[in-house]
């Protein structure tokens, strides 16, 4: 017989996501109780796993799998986790620790433009959100004062109340970007959950450049700062409790949910309302194997929509060596984007696209390049200091239309716990190329304006993948084509919820997680409405 | 670049007369040819041949005027601990640039144009040395950070990623101003 626990809230994953659900849900007095695949990490204990690591281009390196709760790894090699069915390969990566992906996130935290929810009715693609901009405004402003964001105003996101911090310390190198670049392309400051003062007990950046994969500081905000709020909220956290199973009663409400210990000891969680919060891919695995013979294609899954609809964002790129220089890896790693086409007409045509810049060091690739090419002598450090100097790099990020083909499966392989990994079916399809097309113009555009030399473009063909896995739980009105409503409910379930990126139903441009914030924040308002007083005090301690 | 004498063994000053004989053993070890490639390498001291010749051909690959003779030790016991063959595969290299006249700048070329078993060997002193990474791959380990000579070689103007550059802020300012 299972030891038993019990809770008002049942949380599924303590990210970002599901961490900021319960510490709101504690704050209105539930009992909650997160329950976590993945141990505690120790940031001193990431740092120097980074420094110690001889991959330190590889942000997965510092952050090996527990045995009992794999992710994803690729490098040196593919371990195998995530499984790829084609015909494109989809290399996600995330994170299974107590915190979750934003360990090692870039802390982009941006909002949505207003017609990347209706891209259906105005431009005849994809669909539209259950919901507006403007009645997720108030949720982003609550999400971006408990996280901590620095921007300005400039983005193209319109807002009703100011930034909770002004924009992070522009580094040299993007003031020459946006002063070279300029009458031609706006740059403008990318919003950030990256302090540009102290702010929630945490200090302002100093600048080590290694946000990807560990801030050493937490200068920037993680989701292990949401899980310590949602204790000291009165939350209780299960690390290593890696959930199988969730169980409906006669009436095809959720009952409990069954997880493993390390030593595959089994447990039984009851609550009266779940939340289920183990992000894109883990959260539509699990929905799918809580099959029953009432629910045969798994939970919430009466649409068959559960895990189609994978979208994330592709890249393409163009490195060069600009005519001065600029020093990148100064300061914060993503200060500064091109934002003037992430809407338009085009919509219609290809895919909307945000241009990124990067202010990631160069030396450790340059270094690498001239290992490659076989330099030696003096010619190294010359060659070495004068590409770090210039080398400077461009991406695209580009939207992705839901499609039903691109989905996340059960493998008939299993982890060693004996739980079926996930399977990726995914395509990038011309609409998404198309944009990759047109963007090659601005990039020549951009190295032409900066007195670009030595020009590569990403082989044709190939994307980067940026790790937003969004579309795999859609919300929408229709519970014949999505997953959950408006409020992260579960067509299906009364008392089962979904926090995440996965029930964005469009990716849009930017980078998901404020927008899962905040989605996830309305669900917690949706569970337990805040009293007045209280959301008023939850925004104070919000800030500084 | 400033060179900064401390990070030199040349700055190691002492009196004991095994020393002498250390500083001798790499002046012994070097052609007239791979002497004038790295002139200021005739007075490093090296505990015996191998260590000697690692550090020549070190000198030679890397171009820098000064090695740090701590680093050298280090990284010398690595590569050598994960390949037995490393100590006399280093006496040939070296050889056959000093033999063969050959300039650093053709090294590769004509060690992959004749297909030699040492072709690989640079570039993994040039990794252990500008990335502080000995091995590959699976079995590729980290011998050093903050000393690798990428770091140390733009240390004027970068902090290696995960060390504090300054002040919030001090990253607007134009480099080097
Ligand atoms: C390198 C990198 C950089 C990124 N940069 C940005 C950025 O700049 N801006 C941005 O918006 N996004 C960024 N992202 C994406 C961002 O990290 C995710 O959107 C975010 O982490 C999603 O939060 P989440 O809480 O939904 O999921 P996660 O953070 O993945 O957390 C889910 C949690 O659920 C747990 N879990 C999984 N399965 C189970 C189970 N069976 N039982 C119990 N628990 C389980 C996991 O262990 C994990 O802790 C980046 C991602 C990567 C990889
Ligand atoms: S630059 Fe440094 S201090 Fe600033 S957020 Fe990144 S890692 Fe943290």
């Amino acid at each position: 017989m299972p030891a038993q626990q019990s809770a008002d809230i049942v949380v599924i994953g303590a990210g970002i996501v599901g961490a900021l659900a319960a510490r709101r849900l504690a704050q209105q007095g539930a009992s909650v109780l997160m329950l976590e695949a993945g141990p505690r990490l120790e940031s001193a204990r990431i740092v120097a796993a980074f420094r110690n690591s001889p991959l330190k281009g590889n942000w997965m390196a510092p952050y090996p799998p527990s045995p009992w709760a794999p992710h994803p790894i690729y490098v040196p090699r593919d371990n195998g986790y995530l499984k790829q069915a084609g015909p494109y390969p989809y290399p996600a990566e995330y994170i299974r620790a107590v915190g979750g992906t934003t360990w090692h996130w870039a802390a982009q935290a941006w909002r949505l433009v207003p017609n990347d929810v209706r891209i259906k009715s105005l431009y005849g693609v994809g669909v539209d959100w259950p919901l507006s901009y403007e009645e997720l405004d108030p949720w982003y402003q609550e999400a971006e004062e408990i996280l901590g964001v620095a921007g300005a105003d400039n983005t193209g996101s319109p807002r009703q109340h100011p930034f909770p911090m002004a924009p992070v310390a522009e580094p040299w190198s993007m003031r020459r970007v946006r002063e070279r670049l300029a009458p031609t392309y706006a740059v403008v400051a990318n919003t950030v959950a990256r302090n540009s003062r102290s702010y929630g007990g945490r200090p302002a950046c100093v600048g080590n450049n290694s946000c990807q994969p560990i801030c050493p500081v937490n200068a920037q905000y993680l989701g292990i700062n949401a899980v310590e709020a949602a204790e000291a909220a009165g939350a209780k956290v299960v690390p290593n409790a890696v959930v199988y199973r969730i169980e409906h009663d006669a009436k095809g409400r959720i009952a409990a949910v069954r997880y493993y210990a390390p030593d595959k000891s089994e447990h039984r969680v009851t609550g009266t309302t779940f939340i289920l919060a183990a992000n894109g891919i883990e959260s539509p695995k699990l929905l799918l194997l809580s099959a029953s013979s009432k629910y045969p294609n798994g939970l919430a899954n009466s649409s068959g929509a559960v895990g189609r609809h994978l979208m994330d964002h592709p890249s393409t790129s163009l490195t060069f060596y600009a005519d001065e220089e600029l020093w990148l890896g100064r300061g914060p790693q993503s200060p500064s984007s091109i934002n003037t086409l992430r809407d338009g007409a085009f919509r219609a045509q290809h895919a909307p696209y945000r241009l990124d810049f990067t202010n990631i060091s160069q030396v450790l690739n340059v270094t690498n390049d001239l290992i490659k090419e076989g330099v030696y002598g003096a010619e190294f450090e010359k060659q070495l200091r004068w590409r770090a100097a210039r080398q400077i790099n461009v991406k695209n990020v580009l939207e992705v239309l839901p499609n039903p083909d691109n989905r996340i499966t059960l493998s008939t392989e299993k982890d060693a716990m004996g739980i079926p990994k996930p399977e990726a079916h995914y395509a990038i399809d011309d609409y998404t190329r198309r944009a990759a097309e047109v963007s090659k113009a601005d990039f020549a555009r951009i190295a032409a304006l900066m007195g670009g030399t030595g020009l590569r473009y990403s082989a044709e063909g190939q994307f980067a993948n940026n790790q937003h896995i969004t579309g795999t739980l859609s919300m929408g009105s229709d519970p014949a084509s999505s997953v959950v409503d408006a409020f992260g409910r579960t067509h299906d379930h009364e008392n089962l919820f979904v926090c995440g990126t996965g029930v964005m139903p469009t990716a849009a441009t930017m980078n998901s997680t404020l927008t899962a914030v905040a989605l996830a924040l309305r669900t917690a308002e949706h569970i337990l409405p805040a009293k007045q007083a209280a959301a008023a005090d939850g925004r104070e301690a919000g800030r500084a | 670049m400033a060179l900064d004498e401390s990070d030199s063994v040349a700055a190691d000053r002492t009196d004991d007369p095994a020393d002498a004989s250390r500083r001798r053993l790499l002046a012994g070890l070097l052609t007239a040819y791979t002497a004038s490639l790295i002139p200021w390498a005739l007075a490093q001291p090296a505990p015996h041949a191998e260590r000697g010749a690692f550090t020549a051909l070190s000198a030679i690959l890397v171009g820098r005027q000064a090695l740090d003779g701590a680093q050298a030790t280090r990284l010398y016991d690595a590569l050598a601990a994960g390949n037995a063959r490393f100590p006399a595969e280093v006496q040939a290299l070296l050889s056959l640039i000093g033999e063969r006249h050959i300039d650093p700048r053709q090294l590769q070329g004509v060690l992959d144009g004749e297909h030699s078993p040492l072709a690989p060997l640079p570039r993994q002193i040039m990794s252990a040395w500008f990335l502080g990474v000995v091995g590959g791959g699976g079995d590729a380990r980290c011998v050093a950070y903050e000393t690798a000579l990428n770091a140390v070689v733009v240390a004027d103007v970068l902090k290696p990623p995960t060390y504090a550059y300054g002040a919030y802020g001090s990253w607007s300012a134009k480099p080097n101003a």
